[in-house]
């Protein structure tokens, strides 16, 4: 079967090209044939039968009480298919009257059958002795008192010929049709697919490092211009992504380099001074810069860990409330160390769908941002609605806010904003990227409500349960 | 088992081979390190270490195909895995292939000598249950009660929990993962759980050590925290 399973697309179109044309050809040819095969046998019938009509015309007794035919009758030029006529006439009891020499003294159909030639002609296909076929038909006919019985037929073996050479004909022409259908197909495909063709050339040609090359677009229109418009649009959101990409390692070397450069000064001067409690306390300050800087790396693998993650696997269906909870008791000392009051205002207790403990990550990322954005004393408020089918979980502080102009880059990673109040430590400015990407990844949504004029308020919207995911 | 148990590592890093030689031996182990895993094969099976140190990005034989030959060869040594391949499958492959712990670099030292300490007393029977008792400073673990000084200290269930911890690592400096994964139970790192520490550490400062003139609960810079008599 690998013959008939070509490698490329020119070569299969044309196959299925020929394969319908063969069998559309084949198709006709037989009703063709079938329906001239009909035609002339019903013509070779019309015929013979306006033969009966003549032939007991011209039949006469003689002086010796011998059946005979006028001779004249034969000079009548007939098709060239009805070449051998063939006559016998019986009387009643089945004795040969006349028989017709193109019959040598064969005999034409065997005994008389029952009611023969009496009210039809009886056509029929009979085979002589020397094997050849005729059609023939029978005709009762009363003469001078004597009753008739004729039988008349012409051979069929111009007939049969003819059709061959039909057949032949067919035979001969049809694969010779194809062949040329193929040609025509093979060009005719090339002709349709050298668009592709030159799109695959071009294609072939851009890599990363020119992800910015578009491909040209003749007709917008066509069913080519649609598929490259199509690769234009991945392209585009391709290049997006390598931009992102390259601008993420940079800033991901610069995150690093920055904590490096502190501990290098720190050791070098250390090491130029040399007193001992000099050393202990560069030592110190060059642990505490590495585990900020594990902290960073940390954070990197978690975000490309969530980021890998395809079709969240392992959601489960749970009430927010609890891991809120969860996550406020987690920081609630230092809540209580600031003197920061956490109040709930849960108006729903609809469940939510996601990968719980990243959530769980999202939300003390998120709890972490607005404690230490709150000033002492103060108030962060956690309230959960239903809006529009989506859970909605907001977590409102009574901080300075966040400038219109720093709303959108808060989520960027490494972003951080502008000191915090009270002199508290600066992130590794990941958490809130890791806030957002694991809230979409759970089909949520997570932005600033900015329209707050004091105070910060992050709302996270969580998609309803989806039915095909319910069933466990 | 002889009075200095013998640990043996196989590290091809040589700074952090020296580097935690020097400081295994000052916590009383005898060292035996090695650079490959040929190498290592031949102490194991010449000077039969108590516990093998192994890293897993070696040259010529990976750590696991190591790991695994020991355990086909059914010696009795106590494995620790010391990686920076640290996610979970990583953790879990090298648990089936019949590690006895794993620990992810960069991991801190206290942590690795708690886990060392751990792995090598498994052997021993565990310690007797009664008050535990530190200086003036005592807890009950039936009843949850800790005194200092003949003084009833109340301590939230947490502040309890962290305060035990520290008294079990007596006299040992237990660093902030430390505590983030056996106090906490928390199973990633990440910044936030820094602060709480932190804040912990202070609040259970208060009530242990403030009103009283001898400090046990120390901040060692860098390295975390430490329960001890000055």
């Amino acid at each position: 079967m690998k013959l008939l399973k070509p490698a490329n697309l020119r070569s299969r179109l044309t196959l299925w090209y020929v394969s319908v044309l063969a069998l559309l050809l084949i198709v006709y040819a037989t009703i063709v044939f079938a329906f001239q095969y009909a035609a002339l046998t019903r013509q070779m019938l019309h015929d013979e039968i306006q033969d009966v009509v003549t032939v007991e015309g011209l039949l006469y007794f003689d002086s010796n009480g011998q059946l005979q035919l006028r001779q004249d009758y034969f000079s009548r030029p007939q098709s060239h298919l009805l070449l051998d006529r063939y006559m016998e006439v019986r009387d009643p009891s089945g004795n040969i009257l006349y028989r017709s020499s193109t019959l040598q003294g064969m005999s034409l159909d065997g005994p008389i059958r029952n009611g023969e030639g009496d009210r039809s002609f009886n056509e029929r296909v009979v085979r002589l002795e020397n094997g050849n076929h005729a059609f023939i038909i029978s005709h009762i006919h009363g003469m001078d008192g004597h009753v008739l019985l004729i039988r008349l037929g012409y051979s069929l073996v111009p007939l049969r010929d003819r059709m061959l050479q039909f057949l032949l004909l067919l035979v001969i022409a049809i694969p010779l049709a194809l062949v040329l259908a193929a040609m025509a197909g093979q060009a005719i495909a090339r002709r349709a697919l050298r668009p592709i063709h030159t799109l695959t050339e071009h294609a072939t040609h851009i890599s990363a490092s020119n992800l910015h090359d578009r491909l040209d677009v003749r007709n917008p229109d066509d069913e080519l211009g649609r598929m490259a418009l199509a690769f234009n649009h991945l392209l585009g959101r391709l290049d997006a992504a390598f931009q992102q990409l390259r601008r993420f390692t940079a800033d991901a070397a610069h995150e690093l380099r920055a904590p490096l450069a502190s501990i290098r000064t720190v050791g070098e001067v250390a090491v130029g001074q040399g007193t001992e409690a000099g050393l202990r306390k560069a030592i110190e300050d060059i642990l505490e810069e590495t585990s900020r800087l594990n902290e960073t790396v940390d954070s990197l693998f978690l975000l490309s860990r969530v980021e890998a993650a395809e079709a969240p696997g392992q959601f489960e269906i749970f009430p927010l409330r609890p891991l809120v909870e969860e996550v406020t008791s987690l920081l609630s000392v230092m809540m209580e160390d600031a003197e920061v009051k956490v109040t709930y205002a849960f108006e729903t207790d609809q469940p939510v769908q996601a990968d719980r403990n990243l959530l769980r990550l999202a939300l003390v990322n998120v709890m972490h941002n607005a404690w230490k954005f709150s000033p002492h004393r103060s108030t962060i408020q956690v309230r959960s609605v239903v809006l529009a089918d989506m859970v909605q979980l907001s977590i409102q502080d009574e901080g300075p806010g966040i400038p219109k102009e720093e709303q959108e880059h808060v989520f960027n990673r490494f972003y951080t904003r502008s000191n915090p109040p009270n002199g508290r430590q600066k992130g590794t400015g990941l958490g809130l990227s890791i806030a957002k990407l694991v809230v979409e990844r759970c089909g949520g949504r997570i932005a600033f409500d900015s329209s707050l004029t004091s105070g910060t308020c992050c709302v996270i919207q969580l998609p309803p349960l989806r039915q095909d995911r319910v069933v466990q | 088992m002889p009075s200095q148990p013998r640990i043996l590592i196989i590290e091809d890093d040589r700074k952090m081979s020296e580097a935690l030689g020097s400081g295994l031996e000052g916590a009383g182990y005898h060292i035996e390190t090695a650079s490959s895993g040929e190498e290592g094969f031949y102490i194991v099976h010449t000077l039969r270490p108590d516990l093998l140190l192994l890293d897993l990005t070696l040259p010529h034989r990976n750590g696991l195909e190591i790991l695994r030959q020991l355990r086909q060869d059914r010696i009795d040594l106590r494995v620790l895995i010391l990686t920076s391949h640290n996610t979970v499958e990583d953790r879990v492959e090298g648990l089936n292939t019949g590690a006895d712990d794993y620990l992810g670099k960069p991991f801190s030292f206290p942590e690795l000598l708690a886990r060392i300490d751990a792995l090598l007393r498994r052997m021993l029977p565990a310690s007797e249950p009664g008050p535990l008792r530190i200086g003036d400073l005592t807890l009950d673990l039936r009843t949850q009660a800790v005194e200092r000084n003949g003084l009833p200290l109340e301590l939230t269930q947490r502040e309890f929990d962290l305060l035990l911890y520290l008294v079990q690592n007596r006299g040992r400096i237990v660093s902030r993962e430390m505590l983030a994964h056996d106090v906490w139970r928390e199973t990633s790192r990440f910044t936030p759980i820094n602060n709480v520490i932190d804040v912990q550490i202070a609040r259970l400062r208060r009530k242990i050590d403030d009103p009283f003139p001898v400090k046990l609960l120390q901040t060692v810079r860098g390295l975390g925290f430490c329960l001890r008599e000055p």
